[in-house]
């Protein structure tokens, strides 16, 4: 069933290469089919999956076995909704690519590739195999940015290659220094071996990954690669950016980082705590000063990645499942704000927030989805971004006092810049440029409006997904702790 | 007596006699009037003979032949592939280019014989005196076919091959000549005996003589500090000449180092650090001087710097987990960098421009071709499922299982330094437009180095379980 899940969308991609690349229809019907199969599949994994339990629909096959390398994958609580979240994000961002008007083969063909190689890291459970799947998915995203994009786009894919390919760098050598004290790829394995290493050697480790991982997620001072990249990436390759890429970042602290060396991530998590901070009042610093709509959101994608980091360091339940959440949150909230910036690039072929203004009573569909994903950004209580942030504060504040204290500040300019969105968008007088701006079309609606219901579902119940990670998030722990 | 060993020699060394007899009928092939057609025949019968005469034969237990001169085993098993293999794909090459004028291209198919048969004696070479041959055999074969271009350029290049090659060749045979001073015999397997017998007084001369000696082979792989010659005979030779030179003999020469060093086990203690720091120097020299080529044939020779760099790890760190890293690293060297090559004879071909510029808007005029030229240029840069990925693991992985922590740090620093030109080319061949929208065709000959290349560069690196079993055991076996 999960190498289902993955060979989908690689089928796609074949079929799509088969296809002459005048054929436009039917290679965007065929990315289409195969993203949406995709969502479907994660979305049943998702009904089938039983949270009390520990890894399902595992499969394992020797791949490379003079070096025990296996295909190894399987779902937990820790990585479904990662993978319900590419599922979703995939699909959506795959509508919204309706938007690209050249090279329709290599786009899509690439796009597929890229959500292998998202839904591959999630799932692997070898080190090798995750890997692979991690780099896999800079190839793509390179050319994505590099062709489709706009601005400094060439520029910005290869600054975004080579910071990410130099972090993952050091994590192979972490990889390979694992390999050869324990001649096993296998993090289930290695969670019950690498534990037992002596502190010095897991805190070393635990650098060599967490270099890998900051780059990816941004942590602060690795992140000037993020503004570059979102910007000038294509709308929908922004989405999966936000959406996904960054949460590979986070979720290799769950699945490797701390399981595998607890004793290095507990000697980290001050430093962890005092990155996290400065994520989240700088990122949001930033964003307030932006007069680039793409940018200033990039910008609070800092900002909230903060808050999964400050949920990290704080080793307690409710830190770990606000760390989590705030992930799938901000993924969901996130890409539907890179898809309404997208929505007005499209029609007024500007970004800058000073150039709009008053467009509420032109494009009143737009205004409220504008006002909702902002809401939303900001941590309005109702919505799904409330809850990650205010759990991830909740924890850390238990372990973390003073760090929080400032964190809460971030949140303060959340709604500060995003407020400043609505202002600069949605009132004030009207440029009478825009005085006959179309409002959203059903395509984009469509695109848009699963991310809605998501937001308000969550918002109103988070159990949802807390009840699918929170067994696994509390294994973990006791895991960490012992 | 005699004729006993003799035959039995002869029987274990077919591969080596029919390149050898088809090297000297393609010479005498091509000295008739367009006889250049029959001369490639002859070229091809040579090659396929010997692939079958080498599949054939027994996997050898580590046998001496020809009185100890040349040793068959199964670690020169492979370097005796990898030289045939290097020799079909570049005749492939050579076919799909038109640089070498069709009035000569008979003596170039024939010299590309003999630096096939010099390859493979020099990892067969258990003597000093059939390691120099050898060697001269390669080289006297190489600084002609780098001159086969008429122009000044190429002459130049030719020559500065032959006087460099000259030099060092002098500085190995005095390392030679010391050490047949010091010890009294040739053959490695007395070196080795005689070595550690050496008072310790003498241990000083056994390592000038080592390092005199190794500079020879340093000159071959192209090594710091004796890399200077690289970049320019690159840029002035025909590029399937090229081809071969930045792989074939790097190849051999390792084969040679390995068995070198183990004769003169002795003395390593002295010799590991400096070659640790030649290894680095090495990759880092070659990686940073590649970000400011402009010329693809200098590009591509500072990137074989730099990837001789990260070869020289297997070699430094001197475990059997090193050797088979080089090992594997070895073949996949031989596809990813012929590949690349294969598509830059292309692309010469079409634009008569060996600029990076020729490779612009490559994606548009020759789909496939520029998806294939990517596949080796992200697996020379290291990027997986690729066979390059494996093979640099393994190499990086063999420097931490040694403990070279830092050798290890070194090399992933240089990969990504190295990912900046490689990357350069794809930007030039994706993200920029055309200059003019005809499309590029390429030869059938190109396109079946192309195919075999990728296939061999994706495939292993998918599945490389088939290429460590083969190689596994080859690598452990003892090289004297």
């Amino acid at each position: 069933m999960l190498t289902l899940l993955l060979l989908i969308p690689l089928g796609g991609m074949v079929v799509i290469l088969l296809l002459p690349k005048t054929a436009v229809r039917a290679i965007r019907m065929v990315a289409l089919g195969a993203t949406g199969a995709a969502m479907v599949l994660a979305l049943e994994l998702l009904a089938g999956f039983e949270p009390a339990g520990a890894l399902q629909f595992e499969e394992h096959l020797a791949w490379i076995p003079q070096l025990r390398i296996a295909y190894h994958i399987g779902i937990d609580g820790l990585n479904l909704p990662m993978v319900v979240l590419t599922g979703l994000l995939g699909f959506l961002a795959c509508v919204a690519s309706f938007s690209i008007t050249e090279r329709h083969k290599e786009y899509f063909a690439l796009y597929l590739l890229l959500e292998v190689g998202m839904l591959g890291t999630f799932l692997a459970l070898d080190l090798f195999l995750f890997y692979v799947f991690w780099e896999v998915v800079l190839v793509p995203m390179y050319f994505l940015i590099g062709i489709w994009g706009g601005g400094r786009r060439e520029y910005s894919a290869f600054k975004f290659f080579v910071y990410t390919l130099a972090g993952s760098l050091f994590m192979l050598l972490g990889i390979l220094a694992l390999y050869f004290k324990t001649h096993t790829f296998d993090l289930v394995a290695l969670s019950g071996l690498a534990p037992a290493f002596a502190p010095p050697l897991q805190r070393l480790l635990f650098v060599a990954f967490f270099l890998g991982f900051a780059i990816k997620v941004p942590i602060f001072p690795f992140h000037t690669w993020l503004p570059d990249a979102h910007v000038d990436a294509p709308t929908p390759i922004s989405v999966l950016l936000a959406g996904v890429l960054l949460k590979m970042g986070g979720y290799g602290f769950f699945r490797i980082a701390y399981p595998l060396f607890p004793a290095g991530a507990a000697w980290f998590a001050g430093a962890m705590a005092v990155l996290g901070t400065i994520n989240i009042v700088y990122g949001a610093f930033v964003a307030l000063a932006q007069t680039d709509f793409k940018r200033l959101v990039a910008y609070s994608s800092v900002s909230h990645m903060g808050f999964v980091l400050l949920g990290l360091a704080s080793f307690n339940a409710e830190g770990l499942n606000g760390a989590m959440l705030q992930m799938f949150n901000h993924g969901i909230i996130t890409g539907g704000m890179f898809l309404l910036v997208g929505v007005l690039y499209d029609r007024t072929h500007t970004r800058q927030l000073g150039d709009f203004g008053g467009l509420g009573a032109v494009v009143p569909v737009y205004a409220g989805l504008l006002m909702f994903f902002s809401l939303a950004s900001l941590g309005l209580p109702g919505l799904s971004g409330f809850v990650g942030e205010f759990l991830s504060l909740l924890g850390g504040f238990a372990t973390w006092r003073w760090h929080t204290v400032v964190a809460v500040l971030g949140v303060v300019m959340a709604a500060a810049y995003m407020l400043m969105v609505i202002q600069k968008v949605l009132l004030g007088p009207l440029n009478e440029k825009w005085r006959s701006l179309p409002d959203v079309n059903a395509r984009e609606l469509f695109s848009l409006a699963p991310l809605v219901i998501f937001v308000l579902a969550l918002g109103i119940f988070p159990l949802l997904l807390l009840q699918v990670q929170d067994p696994a998030l509390q294994r973990l722990l006791a895991h960490i702790l012992r | 007596m005699m004729s006993v060993v003799l035959r039995e020699s002869l029987a274990a060394w077919w591969p080596e006699t029919i390149l050898g007899a088809g090297a000297l009928a393609v010479f005498v092939l091509a000295g008739w009037p367009r006889g250049s057609r029959a001369a490639l025949a002859a070229a091809w019968a040579a090659v396929l003979l010997s692939a079958a005469a080498l599949s054939a034969a027994p996997v050898p237990s580590p046998t001496e032949i020809f009185y100890g001169l040349i040793v068959c085993d199964p670690f020169s098993l492979v370097f005796r592939w990898l030289a045939l293999g290097t020799i079909a794909l570049t005749l492939l090459l050579v076919m799909g280019s038109q640089e070498i004028a069709a009035s000569v291209r008979g003596e170039a198919l024939g010299l590309l014989l003999c630096i096939g048969l010099g390859m493979m004696l020099m990892a067969e070479a258990n003597h000093l005196l059939t390691a120099y041959l050898a060697m001269e055999l390669v080289s006297l074969s190489s600084y002609v076919l780098v001159g086969f271009v008429s122009d000044a350029r190429s002459a130049e290049a030719s020559l500065k091959y032959l006087l460099f090659g000259a030099l060092s060749s002098g500085i190995m045979l005095f390392g030679m000549s010391l050490l047949f001073g010091l010890t009294g015999c040739l053959g490695f397997f007395e070196l080795r005996q005689a070595a550690g017998a050496l008072p310790a007084s003498a241990s000083g001369a056994l390592l000038m003589a080592l390092v005199l000696m190794l500079a020879g082979l340093a000159y071959k792989v192209s090594m710091v500090p004796f890399h200077q010659w690289t970049p320019d005979v690159y840029e002035g030779a025909p590029v399937p000449v090229t081809a071969l030179l930045s792989v074939g003999p790097k190849a051999a020469g390792l084969a040679l180092f390995l068995r070198l060093i183990e004769a003169l086990r002795p003395a390593w203690p002295e010799l590991a650090p400096v070659l640790l720091a030649l290894t680095v120097v090495t990759m880092t020299l070659g990686n940073l001087v590649a970000l400011v080529q402009t010329n693809v044939k200098r590009l591509l020779a500072y990137s074989t710097i730099g990837q001789v760099g990260y070869l020289l790890i297997g070699l430094s760190v001197n475990s059997a987990m090193g050797r088979e890293a080089l090992l594997l690293y070895l073949v996949a060297y031989l596809f990813m960098n012929l590949g690349l090559f294969a598509c830059v004879v292309a692309v010469v071909r079409d634009t008569g421009s060996e600029s990076v510029e020729a490779f612009r808007g490559l994606a548009q005029r020759a789909p496939g071709l520029a998806l294939m030229c990517t596949a080796f240029l992200l697996s020379l840069a290291g990027v997986p499922p690729l066979l390059g990925f494996f093979g640099k693991f393994l190499l990086f992985g063999s420097a931490v299982a040694a403990g070279q922590i830092w050798l290890a740090i070194a090399a992933v620093i240089n990969s990504a330094i190295a990912l900046y030109y490689y990357v350069n080319l794809i930007r030039w061949m994706y993200l920029v437009p055309p200059s003019v929208a005809r499309p590029l065709r390429i030869t059938p000959a190109l396109g079946a180095a192309l195919a075999v290349c990728a296939l061999a560069t994706v495939g292993l690196g998918l599945f490389p379980g088939p290429l460590l079993q083969w190689l596994d055991g080859r690598a452990i076996v003892n090289l004297l």
